[in-house]
């Protein structure tokens, strides 16, 4: 039998009841746009996460002396840092920065609390892979020359009585464990709206970090790594990982180094998921329902088909031929229905402002409060391969029942 | 040497069951139509017509005795060689037409054709031919839901010639139309069997149709009489 015959009568056969068959059309279309919004909003919170996440210091990925995740350490050094940026370029990333990290007690006019100092290279740092830079809220961020600036968060300044130009006094130890302290003169504040940040943070000048500690010029704690696509993040480690294999190095994914972020995203997104499959399973049972009484409706039509001579494989194929073009036009309407929405909510998005407030967290990083979507091609494509298959399996039971006619039974309903 | 018997049952029961209750619809019936026969079966109703054009329409099997078509056993098919004797040397002609609705008069016609897997072109040809050999030429793109009774009837006669069957089961095709389309009716199947000796066999309460039947075969309670 011909194929194009079976699409044709396929496609005339859906419209025999318009009403209905535009029913299934909006419930394939309603799942298309419920899976894109689920995923399309989670796919952007999670990198929106994720990037900030890395810009908060480790990168996408992270090239740090071996142990140094698990138990960072000033002693645990990062040598060789030229030789490791030199790699990463190689790699693709789209920047490489070295940081060096230490804990520190943090004085100033006779007020002390508990921090982080994070030395960074003014010459070279952004606002795009660095928060603190990009979210200084009073003075500025110190230039290569000034060897003593600092920015620090907001908190920690109202809580110090810092400002801008105030002198600030941090304590820590260095390589070998010896305490050590550095002066530091404020020229910016920042707020990146997570006070676990804003209150423990200080970013030095790498250089001076270097020389307060006992670095070398071409040691750091860590290189922080960014992509352009934090989906990219493992196969970089593996290509890092075949230069620096055995050599005391770890190089880890933002999965290691934000473990707790990485579970929370693990997390939703099969909360997420869950909700999507049951959404997907009410679509298939609307779909199965409909073209159950479909063919329970034409048992007369099948019947007289295989008295005539066909085959009970070709009943089913044209049952599925059916699903076919259920799959191809509720997609069809749900692209016409979803892509304006998707383009909206991509584009200009929801603010939830009043709900979650703007300073809303999870997992140590800043939420944006602006439901934004953004669906990365190949989910897109999962997404609606996904939904086609569920439509054609929803036609496998029916064909099946449609193919089993018994042509004498079927031909005496009226 | 040529084929000159087109079917044969040999002492055939057809026994319908449903719960304890045992029908018999057909009781040890044998008969044979000869290729080009014209021929009847007549009797009233419950007195087996229908289930022999089921039998010899492979549509269903017997509980006893033997059932050739052009000389093969049908009971040795599968049932996808049943399905492809039906649909290539078989044609049906049902008393309610049993059109597909959401073909249009032409693409039933053809539907057989179809099945058979025959060229586009090569259909279009033998749907035009047996359309006008039917008297609806002009009207293959009418669907079902357009025509008359006596036309949808014509598009049935017309599938059932398309594929050029050897023999007709006409389940009392006259049944749901006027005297002057059932003679109409008649006469092209007189003609179809005259020119081209396909053999038909009716199933009829109708006189006009056995009038013109050669053969008239009566049946009771499941016999031949």
């Amino acid at each position: 039998m011909d194929n194009i015959f079976l699409l044709k009568t396929g496609w005339r056969s859906i419209w025999r009841n318009r009403r209905r068959t535009l029913i299934t059309l909006s419930s394939v279309a309603f799942g298309l746009l419920v899976s894109v919004t689920f995923t399309g909003s989670a796919d952007y919170a999670y990198t929106n996460m994720i990037d900030t996440s890395a810009t908060m210091g480790f990168g996408h990925v992270t090239v740090a002396a071996a142990g140094y995740n698990r138990a960072p350490s000033p002693s645990l050094v990062l040598s060789g840092c030229d030789l490791v940026l030199a790699a990463a370029v190689k790699s693709g990333v789209r920047a490489a920065r070295l940081r060096i990290v230490a804990q520190a007690m943090l004085a100033a006019g006779g007020r002390s609390s508990g921090g982080e100092v994070m030395g960074i290279d003014p010459a070279v740092e952004t606002g795009g892979f660095n928060v603190f830079l990009r979210d200084i809220v009073r003075g500025r961020m110190f230039t290569p020359a000034e060897t003593r600036g600092a920015l620090v968060g907001e908190v920690m300044a109202r809580r110090l009585k810092l400002v801008p130009g105030r002198r600030l006094v941090y304590t820590t130890t260095d390589r070998h464990g010896e305490m050590v302290s550095g002066v530091a003169r404020i020229s910016g504040i920042f707020r990146t709206g997570v006070s676990g940040v804003d209150n423990g943070v200080v970013v030095l000048p790498l250089a001076r970090l270097r020389q307060v500690l006992g670095y070398g010029r071409d040691e750091a704690s860590f290189a922080a790594l960014f992509l352009a696509d934090q989906r990219q993040s493992r196969i970089v480690r593996n290509s890092l990982a075949r230069h620096f294999t055995g050599i005391g190095r770890e190089i880890l994914t933002w999965r290691e180094t934000q473990a707790d972020l990485a579970g929370l995203i693990a997390m939703d997104r099969a909360g997420n998921y869950l909700m999507q499959f049951l959404i997907w399973l009410l679509v298939a049972a609307g779909i199965f329902n409909t073209m159950q009484m479909s063919v329970m409706e034409r048992r007369r039509q099948f019947g007289i088909m295989q008295a005539v001579g066909m085959a009970p494989r070709w009943i089913f194929f044209l049952v599925m031929a059916e699903a076919l073009w259920l799959g191809v036009c509720g997609l069809a309407v749900g692209v016409v229905v979803t892509l304006p929405c998707y383009l909206y909510l991509r584009h200009v998005g929801l603010n939830l402002e009043t709900l979650i407030g703007n300073d809303y967290s999870a997992a140590g990083v800043l939420v944006d409060p602006v439901l934004r979507l953004r669906l990365f091609p190949e989910t897109g494509l999962v997404i609606v391969g996904f939904l086609f298959f569920i439509v054609l399996a929803a036609g496998v039971y029916p064909g099946l029942v449609a193919a089993r006619t018994r042509p004498i039974a079927a031909m005496r309903q009226r | 040497m040529a084929v000159t018997e087109m079917l044969r049952m040999e002492e055939v029961s057809r026994i319908y069951r449903r719960g304890r209750l045992e029908v018999r619809a057909l009781d040890r019936i044998s008969l044979a139509l000869a290729v080009g026969d014209f021929a009847a079966l007549c009797g009233p109703s419950g007195s087996g017509k229908t289930t022999i054009l089921n039998l010899v329409g492979c549509l269903d099997l017997p509980d006893d005795g033997r059932i050739f078509i052009e000389g093969g056993d049908i009971a040795s098919l599968s049932s996808a060689a049943l399905a492809a004797l039906r649909r290539d040397r078989i044609g049906f002609v049902f008393q309610s037409y049993n059109l597909i609705p959401v073909l249009t008069a032409a693409e039933n016609a053809g539907f057989v054709l179809e099945l058979q897997g025959r060229p586009r072109a090569g259909i279009r040809q033998r749907v035009e031919e047996v359309l006008v050999e039917v008297g609806l030429s002009g009207l293959g793109n009418r669907r079902p839901d357009d025509l008359s009774g006596g036309q949808q009837q014509r598009v049935a006669i017309a599938r059932a010639l398309a594929p050029e069957p050897a023999i007709i089961l006409a389940d009392e095709p006259t049944a749901n139309v006027d005297s002057a389309t059932a003679a109409g009716l008649l006469d092209l199947m007189e003609r179809l069997n005259a020119e081209k000796g396909i053999t038909f066999l009716f199933s009829t309460h109708d006189e006009r149709v056995m009038q013109r039947a050669r053969r008239l075969l009566h049946l009771r309670d499941g016999r031949l009489v």
